[in-house]
């Protein structure tokens, strides 16, 4: 018998927060919304650009800061090879749960439903993480995962700019001052300026203006930025906490922000998840069987590619693993959120596809206990 | 004798006035009328009575177009669907002409909007005027930004004396299934108070209900024309009348400053009836009811 202590893998306090305080701003507005509804829709509309718009430019830099990290040696993107396969792969567990999405809401008489397919390319980095490293504690798997996840929801953002309905797309001219903030970054970085505050306020402001004015999420606005940001010699490991006396750019970055993005992350749950149960209709499923039965499937067919075209699985990494892998990517979570905010206004669609992303919620447990069965990972029987 | 004749000619008379499939709104030559439907397109049995008792009242109230509340067709919705859940069905109206003026709910395709019978033009919102009465249809699926500032701007620059809006899913609604959508009633009632909307028709749940005046506006679910949840109504003290018993349309007519309102059960029955003044600006209502409204009330 495990130890609870041992069983449960140490994270980052950014990556605990972001497991409890999400799910505790989705619980507060379920409840909420299916108790008083007026009073959490206005409250909820009041905040929504603030929540959405600004403070989850920090959270999504944050994630992108664990990116960058991974690029350094010791991490997991580090070479860029090792990157191939799970790349590779991600490509099958994006598309078949966004094809079986398609499919299922339209046989679920809800054919609307099928524009939100790139919410099925959603991956929850830090629930991945964490579940992965209950389930296998440490395996060449895990990096894989988070390889296949960045892969997946970097895939998931070029489909939401591609497919938005709300994109009032003004291409050259948001081009233009995408550009003038990418040089101002590149500027900052060759004249070797130190504090983040530069990349923030000059390079991340028009940034964030040019994702703006171009109707692209504007939380993205610094996810290009952060690569310019100087960071460590080492990657010390996905979501392991920066040392408070670490003076590398994007560590400082890390310590200034991690607070204010995990009070985003609690508004992003309780702004977003409100959902009004008698808003839900068949449809709701179409989602979580689309990554429950497709991300499984996809990450098998997508690597079973990717070794047709001569790349190799990492060691010990087994098709099973792989199987239970994909039901771990399958948690879209925060990602899923977003992509649904950011695809679909307000509405009953827009209500069915977060609840299909709380739903999706699922795979976490249901992998664990598949782990189990197939005597997966440190769950198998001894 | 002439007793006798006199009673028979009354008895006649009586059966006549009783065979008429629908008891006559004002029905004046130079009114605005029309008959709305919501959650129709089911292509079973109920839908086609319905629109039996359509063609029926178009025969003493000839209303010239129809609005559809959404849901106007459910499962598949190829070229034989449309056939089989819409031009059949309506076979009769859309060859006397009737134009039929659709709005999208959550089981339509978003494609539909370029189906010709429609006459949605090609767009998810739109409106158009009929005499003094200008319609506002929305896509309530996804209200985006776009679309409330149109309906902002359209209803503050319509010239029109009744404006009336209509979409698929209800602000106001006290069925079970789904009752009220009040992500949408919070975006768009400020509007609709702002800009002197006078009555708003939707579909979704599948029943008919009335509506208090909230706010000034009245509001009338109608979503059973062809899909019906019986007993799914739980009215409360925003329910005016409501009908949960078998499948229903609406007869409406705008004669000057008065809107008359008829809703018709799949038998033929009258289960509610009323007239509505024109508001005033500062919202005060006075709606006077038909005596077939006190027949719904359980």
């Amino acid at each position: 018998m495990t130890p609870w202590r041992t069983a449960v893998p140490r994270l980052s306090r950014f990556a605990v927060e972001h497991l409890l305080l999400l799910p505790l701003g989705a619980l507060i507005a379920l409840v909420w919304v299916n108790t008083r509804p007026e009073s959490y829709f206005t409250f909820a509309y009041a905040i929504a650009f603030a929540v959405n718009d600004v403070a989850m430019v920090f959270f999504f830099a944050l994630i992108a800061k664990e990116v960058v990290e991974a690029t350094a040696p010791n991490g997991v993107l580090h070479p860029w090879r090792r990157a191939l396969l799970p790349v590779v792969a991600s490509i099958g567990a994006a598309t078949v749960p966004a094809l079986i999405h398609i499919q299922v809401v339209d046989a679920l008489d809800e054919p609307m439903l099928a524009e939100a397919w790139p919410v099925a390319l959603a991956v929850d980095l830090a629930v991945t993480y964490f579940v992965a490293r209950v389930i296998f504690r440490r395996h060449p798997i895990i990096p894989f995962l988070l390889l296949l996840g960045i892969a997946s929801d970097a895939l998931g953002i070029l489909a939401l700019a591609m497919v938005s309905p709300a994109i009032d797309v003004r291409v050259m001219a948001g081009a233009l001052i995408f550009a003038a903030a990418i040089a101002t970054a590149v500027g900052l970085r060759r004249a070797r300026v130190k504090s983040f505050w530069p990349y923030l306020i000059a390079a991340g402001g028009l940034s964030w203006y040019a994702f703006f004015y171009s109707g692209l999420h504007p939380a993205l606005a610094l996810v290009p930025i952060m690569p310019f940001l100087p960071h460590a010699a080492r990657d010390p490991g996905f979501f392991v906490d920066a040392p408070p006396e670490a003076k590398d750019t994007l560590s400082r970055f890390e310590l200034w922000w991690k607070y204010p993005a995990q009070i985003a992350l609690f508004f992003f749950g309780l702004v977003n998840a409100g959902v009004p149960f008698g808003a839900l209709e068949a449809g709701t499923w179409g989602l979580p069987i689309a990554v429950i039965v497709g991300k499984p499937v996809g990450v098998l067919i997508g690597a079973g590619a990717a070794m047709l075209i001569g790349l190799h699985l990492p060691s010990r990494v087994t098709w099973r693993d792989l199987t239970i892998g994909g039901l771990i990517v399958a948690v879209g979570f925060s990602v899923g959120l977003f992509f649904t905010s950011a695809l679909l206004p307000p509405g009953q669609l827009r209500s069915e596809m977060y609840m299909g992303v709380l739903l999706s919620l699922a795979a976490a447990p249901l992998a664990v206990v598949a782990a189990k069965i197939m005597g997966v990972g440190r769950l198998a029987p001894e | 004798m002439r007793t006798a004749l006199a009673l028979i000619a009354n008895v006649l008379l009586s059966a006549a006035i009783l065979a008429q499939p629908t008891p006559p709104l004002p029905n004046r030559p130079d009114s605005v009328k029309f008959a709305a439907i919501g959650d129709n397109g089911t292509g079973g049995r109920p839908q086609y009575d319905v629109a039996q008792q359509m063609v029926k009242a178009r025969a003493v109230f000839p209303f010239d177009f129809v609005i559809m509340l959404g849901d106007n067709m459910y499962g598949g919705q190829t070229p034989a669907d449309f056939v089989k859940k819409f031009e059949q069905p309506y076979a009769a109206l859309l060859t006397a002409g009737v134009k039929f003026q659709a709005s999208l709910g959550n089981h339509d395709q978003a494609e539909n909007i370029n189906y010709k019978l429609y006459n949605m033009n090609g767009q998810r919102y739109y409106s158009y005027a009929r005499g003094n009465v200008r319609l506002f249809v929305l896509d309530s699926n996804q209200m985006d930004q776009k679309q409330l500032a149109w309906i902002d701007t359209s209803l503050r620059d319509a010239r029109e004396d009744w404006k009336i809006c209509y979409f698929h899913h209800p602000l106001y609604s006290n069925a079970d299934r789904h009752g009220a959508s009040v992500d949408l009633r919070v975006l768009l009632e400020p509007i609709f108070v702002k800009h002197g909307v006078n009555v708003v028709f939707s579909g979704h749940d599948h029943v008919y209900e009335r509506i208090k005046p909230q706010k000034g506006i009245y509001y009338f679910v109608s979503g059973a024309a062809g899909q019906l949840r019986r007993g799914n109504m739980s009215p409360t003290a925003e329910t005016a009348a409501y009908f949960d018993q078998d499948q229903s349309f609406m007869l409406v007519e705008i004669a000057g400053s008065e809107l008359h309102f008829r809703s018709i059960s799949r038998a033929g029955k009258t289960v509610d009836s009323g007239v509505i003044p024109r508001q005033p600006k500062t919202g005060a209502t006075g709606l006077t009811e038909d005596s077939h409204a006190a027949e719904v009330r359980r």
